[in-house]
């Protein structure tokens, strides 16, 4: 880890924003979701899907943009798996969700297998070139802002797009009429129903959007942000992504708080595990004595702790989870 | 809708022992039981296709996959020890599933009994002959996994967290205590990675049938398994836990002392998953490692094709154990293909279950529409006073 040429604010900073992004973006799907009234905890598997799907497309046809979308349809595909069990079949969303991430530990691990035997096989290289894999785009001026600049606006092509994806989604929601049927598929099925809306339709359209947004976040992590696969490299971010959602009680800025928060304190314990040896301050030294599993519990304890002490004024989509029989 | 009527917490409970298929009867039973084996036949079909037409010998492997389960004595012993920790998770959860508690925190707690496992047989020994030590690791374990489900139900009670979201949190919570653990005061001398020493031999779980891995944590579990059947089918108690998921206001009014219940839920299953976690340990590896495996997730899916019945769940079980040695045989044969492909055919007997089991309910019940079944609150302070 190179810190040398920017501050240490800056460089923290920089590591919160590209720690939030994916759980921004697999996030908005998640919240869109649950607004209409499914769950799903099988968004850590949508987003391993997402991961493997993006870099072996990428590794085959060579292009970055391939491996993006290909994540988005590997994802948006196993989505739809979930969307009719849960949906049109009206099984339970819980279990389906875990049948889902099993599923997808099995999937990526076949694929990933048979990716890495056939490139084997034709005597190529199992790794991403290094033009393959995405690298961080700078926009022209802004980009040279002090600390503004290398922390928002010299990322990956993604946080662009899950800021935009952000404000649009925030629009959507809010200020129109889509938005209102949206919501209300969560809080009165019956009533979308008797206004002619096809509660099914919509919900099986919004676990579609979240699963292109997980696709899109497990490329994020796999050709993105690090260029590489690993069997179990989304490590619980989904699960994470789907108790943030909840944190921020199903409001676009609430949840976006809640990426950046657990980002930070994320890329925060990251960067004391790595600098505390190193460092001459006697902070630094004084964490030394505290083992570093602490730090990665961090985020998950101050997650419980905030949602034990937030008062509980929205209690989420009235119908969250339930199935909708018609 | 009335505004008044409290809005549910991420489920209904008058519905929920139903939508997890709690039904009797044995034309139900037969049912279900074509249906399992439609559902296990499709799966293996599809991950075989899948295979032969990536290339590879599909019929060799479903030999090689047949043999691996269940094809000599060494196999079999095997499947039923893979299946044992699956069995004590798929316990956890069914324990609460069926009284309408979303626990998905098995892993958390098995990693904890393993921990407390580990624990009281390599660096806290009590003084005492090697039986009594490993009947108090594994009764400690037990009450760790036990503790740390109550502390969800705790916090959902008094905080109004719900169950689904903090046992999630608390799995993360727990697994990073572990490697703590297993990085500081349980690591072994002669390693730098997050690693337990290894147990000494006389505190192994005794093996019961020679030149096997069939170990003395393998009866218990199923004892445990027929103990649960008979407790929550037959007695007062079972029952009252029952109508207490089922729906609080009605347990409530019919005298059952629903917080206490509710506690009582979660506690059983975190004993369960505590249990399952000092067996694996004590029974099966000997020593813990900071990565000690996804039973805690995958007992979810063992509770769902087990009906949620114990003895069901002890079935699906040994079936899902079956399906992981037979792929490790796999995997370590000639065709050296990743063992994870048994997870695939996992996924796919859930999901067609899951479709299958909805496609029964709605034929065996009268058509009620969902709505009907007024959503009731599971906030405990409704139910109280």
């Amino acid at each position: 880890m190179n810190i040398s040429g920017e501050s240490l604010g800056t460089f923290l900073a920089r590591q919160t924003v590209q720690a939030a992004t994916p759980l921004v973006m697999a996030g908005l799907g998640e919240l869109v979701a649950e607004l209409t009234g499914v769950i799903n905890i099988g968004i850590e598997g949508l987003m391993l899907m997402g991961c493997i799907a993006g870099y072996a497309a990428a590794g085959i046809s060579g292009s970055g943009q391939m491996g993006l979308a290909a994540a988005i349809l590997t994802a948006m595909g196993t989505a739809a798996i979930f969307a009719g069990v849960t949906i049109w079949a009206a099984a339970d969303q819980i279990v389906a969700g875990a049948a889902v991430n099993i599923l997808a530990v099995g999937a990526s691990g076949l694929a990933w297998f048979f990716y890495q035997t056939t490139r084997q096989a034709a005597h190529q290289s199992v790794s991403l070139g290094p033009q393959v894999g995405f690298q961080s785009v700078a926009l022209p001026w802004l980009s040279r802002v002090p600390f503004f600049g290398p922390v928002l606006f010299d990322q990956y092509m993604l946080f662009y797009a899950a800021v935009i994806l952000a404000l649009l989604v925030w629009l959507l929601v809010h200020h129109t009429r889509t938005g209102a049927i949206l919501r209300a598929l969560g809080d009165a099925p019956e009533a979308c129903q008797a206004a002619g809306i096809s509660v099914r339709t919509w919900r099986t359209a919004a676990v579609l959007f979240a699963g292109a947004c997980a696709g899109a976040a497990g490329a994020y992590l796999s050709i993105m942000r690090t260029h590489a696969f690993a069997s179990d490299m989304t490590g619980g971010q989904g699960f994470v992504v789907l108790s943030l959602v909840i944190f921020g009680r199903w409001t676009i800025p609430g949840l976006v708080a809640g990426c950046l928060l657990f980002g930070g304190i994320n890329s925060l314990q990251q960067t004391l595990q790595t600098t505390r040896y190193t460092s001459h301050s006697t902070f630094m030294h004084a964490l030394q004595h505290i083992p570093f599993e602490f730090f990665q519990m961090l985020p998950y304890v101050v997650a419980l702790l905030a949602l034990a002490t937030l008062s509980r004024s929205s209690p989420g989509p009235r119908y969250l989870g339930q199935a909708w029989k018609q | 809708m009335d505004s008044s009527v409290p809005p549910p917490v991420l489920n209904s409970p008058p519905s929920k022992a139903r939508r997890y298929g709690a039904q009797r009867g044995v034309k139900v039973f037969l049912l279900w039981l074509s249906v399992a084996l439609g559902a296990v036949a499709l799966s293996v079909l599809l991950v075989l296709a899948i295979l032969a037409l990536a290339g590879y010998p599909a019929l060799g492997i479903l030999h090689r996959w047949i043999i691996g389960a269940a094809g000599n004595r060494f196999n079999c012993a095997a499947s039923v020890a893979d299946a044992c920790p699956l069995l004590l998770t798929g316990l956890a959860a069914g324990v609460a599933f069926r009284s309408g508690v979303l626990n998905i925190g098995a892993q958390g707690q098995f990693l904890l009994g393993a921990l407390a496992g580990v624990a009281l047989t390599t660096r806290f020994i009590l003084p005492g002959p090697p039986w009594l030590v490993m009947a108090v690791a594994i009764a400690a374990a037990s009450v760790a996994g036990g503790l740390w489900a109550v502390l969800a139900s705790v916090l959902e009670r008094y905080r109004g967290v719900p169950i689904v979201l903090s046992t999630i949190l608390l799995n993360f919570v727990a697994l990073y205590l572990v490697r703590a653990a297993l990085h500081g005061p349980l690591q072994a001398a002669d390693t730098s990675a997050p690693q337990s020493p290894q147990l000494k031999v006389i505190y192994w779980l005794p093996i019961l049938i020679r030149n096997t891995d069939f170990h003395l944590g393998i009866p218990l579990a199923f004892a445990v398994a027929l103990a649960l059947a008979l407790v929550l089918g037959r007695t007062n108690f079972g029952f009252e836990l029952l109508i207490t998921g089922l729906n609080p206001r009605v347990a409530n009014l019919v005298g059952v002392p629903v917080a206490r219940r509710q506690l009582a839920i979660m506690f059983l299953s975190g004993c369960c998953a505590g249990l399952g976690g000092a067996v694996q340990v004590l029974g099966v590896t000997h020593f813990m490692l900071g990565n000690f495996g996804n039973y805690g997730y995958t007992g979810i899916a063992v509770a769902l094709l087990g009906r949620l019945n114990p003895i069901g769940i002890a079935v699906a079980a040994v079936f899902f154990g079956m399906l992981d040695t037979g792929s490790r045989f796999v995997e370590e044969s000639s065709l050296a293909l990743p063992h994870q492909m048994a997870n695939v055919v996992k996924g796919v007997i859930i999901l067609a279950m899951l479709v299958a089991s909805a496609w029964m309910m709605r034929r065996s019940r009268s058509p009620v529409p969902e709505t009907s079944e007024n959503p009731t609150s599971r906030d405990p302070q409704q139910v109280e006073s």
